[in-house]
């Protein structure tokens, strides 16, 4: 098992385990809103054309998220994916 | 009705396990412990909800009798299961409901809707594009920009011509066959029908931006144009979704405001509303192309250009003093923004979208500018009996204002009385000028008419105008062009009469004023309307500040350079 990173940092086409959600309450309850909970994979689709937000996948749908936001999300890798 | 109870269905209940069940059961017992009236909430909800520290339940719940205790108990609860589950409540349920629906979905739904998810994701590939991504986003932006302002335009004229026409000429004959009053006549014609116009000139132009950003929401690509853009808006203190309203500010600043709905905090929509205005709009341009072509002849394009830029600049400048002083970004601003697949755009909800944003304009803004319509008709006419507007009480608070612009080298009361003007609309500062200057234009004698007659001409009128914009709609195509270049008449007379009242350094003061200043009554009737008086107050206040110290800086400044 590889250790904890957190979600900005991870490469398009990198798939990961969500493990801990931080970020103040409004904020965490909307990443809950949006599905983006613990033990949930996120597949890291592209980076926006001036490299910020960054657009995921999870939960059978697309998600796009500042890099700001994204570093509340702790994950850990689960593998590369293409395709 | 008040005391309506409503009971959750027996039917269905999820259960969220025995550790945070104990706890629901433990806080139901409790409201009746502490002789708390549930009221109009289903128990189990509330008290779950309380479990989860929902912040608008904590708020309505402390408000309640013994509220306070309530909540309290729930604390105790939450912190109880915290410790054991070492996570807070509302993750803890929002996982046992993920996991309920990960259930169903599994035992009922296979491989969906593949297809359409293979094109979304063909699609993503070019409009979200390392390279073409931003490419992609302006072309899309310069259609629409063409199609709001251009293909609305011949209807515009059609409106105006109507109401000025057949709609003026029904009033006064109306009026004559009851012998009204002279007061009567002129506060009809010149105040409430020129008001109504006034409010109805601008419904072509919504209706067609309304038309466009239904589609372009209802189709999925607004969330793309919002991610492809969202780091560069932000440089300014907004949100991705800002783009489009900044860009319709170049057309008219009125729909540009009402656009900024589509953005989902209220902070950044705000932010938006108060920067919409700096995007010279096109009322300024007859402004910029009189000045510019009488002072600077070949070189007004530059002049122009310039005038476009310093909007731009002085917008990206504002954006970053709000950020940090009024309009600190908060937790609203998070971007946390679905992509949703592209879908073909249902016809009926776009076309009731638009109609409903329309109507709401007609009816709220429009109050604005048809009462100040009639105040400014008020200012004209009285004391009753003027003939000069110089002596009007318009002229007199235009004369008493005029020192204020001495300092930015436009301090007579001609050009007091256009700026005034200017705040109905901008374009209406030369049109001031022209009638000061070379004298106002002779009304044409009008034809006796009969009412079948009008209605044809009404009706001609609207298919010209639908040819017209049909014309317009293929020129954007490229390499075809069936619009006639607008002669761009010489208005020598105005020109020379400017000359002799204005320095080249003097009138670049003045455009620069004109940019900035207090945005127009209907453009300030947007801002109440959507953001209330407060926020339309600060727009006005600040950006007429802004402009006297541009228009100053660049005044005294040309002139200790020695260009004056």
């Amino acid at each position: 098992m590889s250790k904890p990173i957190q979600l900005h940092l991870l490469r398009p086409g990198q798939r990961a385990v969500i493990t801990k959600v931080n970020g103040n309450g409004a904020l965490r309850r909307r990443f809950v809103e949006m599905g983006i909970v613990k033990g949930e994979t996120i597949l890291i689709e592209r980076h926006a054309p001036l490299g910020d937000p960054i657009e995921y996948f999870i939960k059978g749908y697309h998600l796009a998220l500042r890099k700001e936001e994204a570093a509340n999300i702790e994950v850990t890798l689960h593998g590369e994916s293409h395709g | 009705m008040t005391n309506m109870t409503i009971t959750t269905s027996p039917l269905f209940q999820l259960d969220y396990g025995g550790k945070i069940e104990r706890e629901i059961a433990k806080l139901i017992a409790a409201f009746d412990e502490l002789g708390f009236d549930t009221a109009r909430y289903p128990k189990r909800w509330l008290a779950l909800k309380l479990l989860e520290a929902d912040e608008d339940i904590l708020q309505r719940v402390s408000e309640m009798p013994n509220g306070d205790r309530v909540i309290a108990r729930a604390r105790q609860g939450a912190n109880h299961l915290k410790d054991m589950l070492g996570d807070d409540v509302d993750l803890l349920t929002a996982d046992r409901r993920y996991g309920y629906i990960n259930g169903v979905v599994r035992q009922s739904f296979h491989r969906p809707l593949m297809d359409r998810i293979a094109l979304t994701d063909r699609i993503d590939d070019i409009v979200t594009h390392k390279w073409l991504g931003l490419p992609v986003f302006f072309a899309v932006m310069y259609v629409v920009f063409r199609l709001v302002i251009d293909v609305s335009s011949p209807f515009l004229d059609w409106t105006d011509a109507v109401i000025n026409g057949p709609i003026a000429r029904l009033f006064r004959f109306i009026l004559d066959l009851v012998t009204a009053p002279a007061w009567i006549h002129s506060l009809v014609i010149d105040g409430i029908v020129a008001g109504v116009g006034g409010v109805l000139v601008f419904v072509p132009g919504l209706l067609i931006l309304y038309f466009f950003l239904a589609l372009l929401e209802d189709s999925g690509y607004m969330s793309r144009a919002a991610f492809v853009m969202d780091r560069f808006m932000r440089v300014v203190g907004l949100h991705g979704k800002s783009f489009i309203p900044m860009i319709l500010g170049f057309g008219c600043a009125v729909p540009a405001i009402y656009a900024t709905r589509t953005i989902p905090s209220r902070r950044d929509r705000v932010l938006t509303a108060l920067l919409v205005p700096l995007m010279s709009c096109s009322a300024r341009l007859p402004v910029y192309v009189v000045f510019g072509l009488a002072f600077f002849g070949a070189r007004a394009g530059t002049v122009i250009w310039a005038m476009y830029a310093l909007g731009i600049v002085v917008a990206m400048l504002a954006g970053m003093v709000f950020t940090r002083t009024i309009l600190k970004p908060d937790v609203t601003s998070a971007f946390v923004l679905e992509l949703p697949p592209y879908r073909q755009p249902a016809l009926k909800s776009v076309l009731i979208h638009m109609w409903e944003n329309t109507r709401e304009f007609v009816r709220k803004a429009g109050t604005t500018i048809l009462l100040a319509s009639i105040v400014m008709w008020t200012l004209l006419s009285l004391p009753w009996g003027v003939s000069n507007p110089r002596d009007s009480y318009f002229g007199r608070v235009s004369g008493a204002l005029s020192p204020l612009f001495a300092p930015l080298g436009f301090g007579n009361w001609e050009t007091g009385g256009a700026l005034v003007s200017g705040f109905m609309a901008k374009e209406i500062v030369v049109s001031t000028l022209s009638q000061v200057y070379v004298g106002g234009e002779e009304k044409p004698i009008e034809e006796p008419t009969t009412f079948g007659k009008e209605l044809t001409v009404i009706g001609r009128g609207f298919v010209e105008a639908a040819v017209g914009s049909g014309k317009i709609l293929l020129s954007i195509l490229p390499g075809v062009n069936l619009v006639d270049e607008e002669a761009a008449g010489e208005d020598t007379a105005l020109s020379l009469a400017l000359r002799e009242h204005f320095t080249p350094l003097s009138a670049v003061a003045l455009l620069v004023f004109v940019l900035l200043y207090v945005p127009c009554v209907a453009t300030l009737g947007a801002i109440k309307h959507e953001f209330g008086r407060s926020w339309a107050a600060t727009s006005a206040v600040y950006q007429t500040v802004v402009a006297w110290l541009a228009a100053f800086l660049v005044y005294q400044g040309g002139r200790l350079l020695g260009l004056g």
